[in-house]
């Protein structure tokens, strides 16, 4: 008998974890003023847990978030709070997918701030 | 954030829109030392568009590189005139320029420097100018096009006519274009800057016009790659060639023969689903402002490879 498939456990089957939750997120990362390169630096770091254990996963995340990012609160705590949610080895991909997600979002809004004059009114007509 | 005295002192000499711009430049800047050289660079009275273009040179430098980049080492050649070497040690920008860095303006400067850096360049600027025939690092910089940090202000760059025209579809009649897109394009190349450290280009595509991409492939592509974890940055607008607002295509979601784009307009924080067959059959967009009707162009990724 075929082995079941592991399935996404419920907060990363949720229709909103890349879209409001994603902009919640990045809204308290950018109001405890963290940098993009930070975030850039987190999605690197995220490529080292694909294909890992969950146990694994969650080992790394904590040690990232004490180590590598113990002096961006905002990026540890998010962090922790995401590696207590991983059940299954799907959810450790999803995660990885959801963070990488968050750092282009943030370069992309970055890049029409910046972009805003070309538009009439800067964007605001 | 909190600045030093002396550049909350030349910030209140700058216009909202240029404090509004060096709070996004602080925003953005990958790192501290990033902030700090567009300080100094701000502080030795350079212009807001000045300014902005360092900063968007160095954002996609690593700190090594920016360092490198802006300071002149035991390795400075030896024919650097003393004034230039002196200059370089406070003023980042200009050691950028003179190591061969170009910068391109993309900000109008609506106000001046306030107005004691100001002064303080015109005192350092007088000896650089009677040194300028003899020498060839100079001398070669004023022949390249765009501007220098030597420039009194801004000196608006020479726009081929087609970018010229293109700039003109999407500026408000009678202002100049404050970021000079290049021809055809809008904002490809703001995408590729902002996320070429996670290795993503882009190529961008006017939607349903000759020359450009029928809307269904756009959509597909654009499906395709919200899949792969990347989103779709547009432009929407009420008629083609004039484009309102910048959109971004978050993610996709299909049940059954049905696809949902969940779309976010960054400038009202609206968040919205919208139907595929709405997009593709042109109806009207879903936000609460009825002017922002249609999907005009969309970036598509060329790459990954983060």
């Amino acid at each position: 008998m075929a082995a079941a498939r592991p399935q996404a456990s419920a907060p990363f089957v949720n229709r909103e974890l890349n879209g409001e939750q994603l902009l919640d997120e990045l809204s308290e990362l950018r109001n405890a003023q963290i940098a993009q390169k930070h975030l850039e630096d987190l999605a690197r770091a995220l490529h080292e847990l694909e294909g890992r254990r969950v146990a694994e996963a969650v080992i790394q995340l904590k040690q990232l978030a004490s180590n590598r990012f113990a002096g961006q609160p905002a990026i540890a705590s998010l962090l922790v709070r995401w590696s207590t949610r991983l059940k299954s080895e799907v959810d450790v991909g999803l995660l990885v997918g959801h963070l990488e997600r968050l750092a282009l979002v943030s370069a992309l809004l970055g890049a029409f701030r910046r972009g805003a004059d070309r538009l009439p009114k800067g964007g605001r007509a | 954030m909190t600045v030093p005295d002396e550049v909350q002192a030349v910030l209140d000499g700058w216009s909202p829109r240029g404090r509004k711009i060096f709070k996004e430049l602080m925003e953005d800047a990958s790192s501290e030392l990033q902030q700090e050289l567009v300080q100094r660079a701000m502080l030795a009275g350079h212009t807001t568009g000045e300014v902005h273009a360092f900063a968007d040179e160095l954002r996609g430098l690593s700190d090594d590189e920016c360092f490198a980049a802006c300071t002149l080492d035991d390795d400075a050649p030896e024919d650097y005139t003393v004034t230039q070497l002196l200059r370089a040690e406070s003023d980042p920008l200009f050691a950028f320029e003179l190591k061969g860095g170009t910068l391109t303006p993309n900000e109008e400067d609506d106000a001046p420097s306030a107005a004691l850096p100001m002064q303080r360049r015109e005192v350092m600027e007088a000896p650089i100018a009677r040194e300028l025939a003899a020498d060839p690092v100079r001398r070669a910089k004023e022949q390249r096009a765009g501007f220098n940090a030597e420039s009194g202000g801004f000196r608006p760059m020479v726009v081929s006519k087609p970018a010229a025209l293109a700039v003109a579809a999407v500026a408000p009649s009678g202002a100049m274009p404050a970021m000079p897109a290049p021809a055809g394009r809008l904002f490809e190349d703001l995408l590729g800057e902002a996320t070429r450290a996670l290795g993503v280009s882009w190529r961008e595509v006017e939607l349903d016009v000759p020359g450009g991409v029928p809307i269904d492939q756009a959509l597909q592509q654009a499906a395709s790659a919200l899949q792969r974890g990347i989103p779709i940055p547009c432009v929407i607008g009420n008629a083609q060639g004039r484009p309102l607002r910048y959109l971004l295509v978050l993610q996709t979601s299909t049940s059954g023969t049905n696809r949902a784009f969940q779309l976010y307009e960054p400038f009202s924080q609206e968040l919205v689903w919208a139907n595929e067959k709405d997009l593709l059959s042109r109806g009207e967009l879903p936000f609460d402002n009825k002017s922002l009707r249609r999907l005009l162009r969309m970036a598509l990724p060329n790459a990954r490879g983060l």
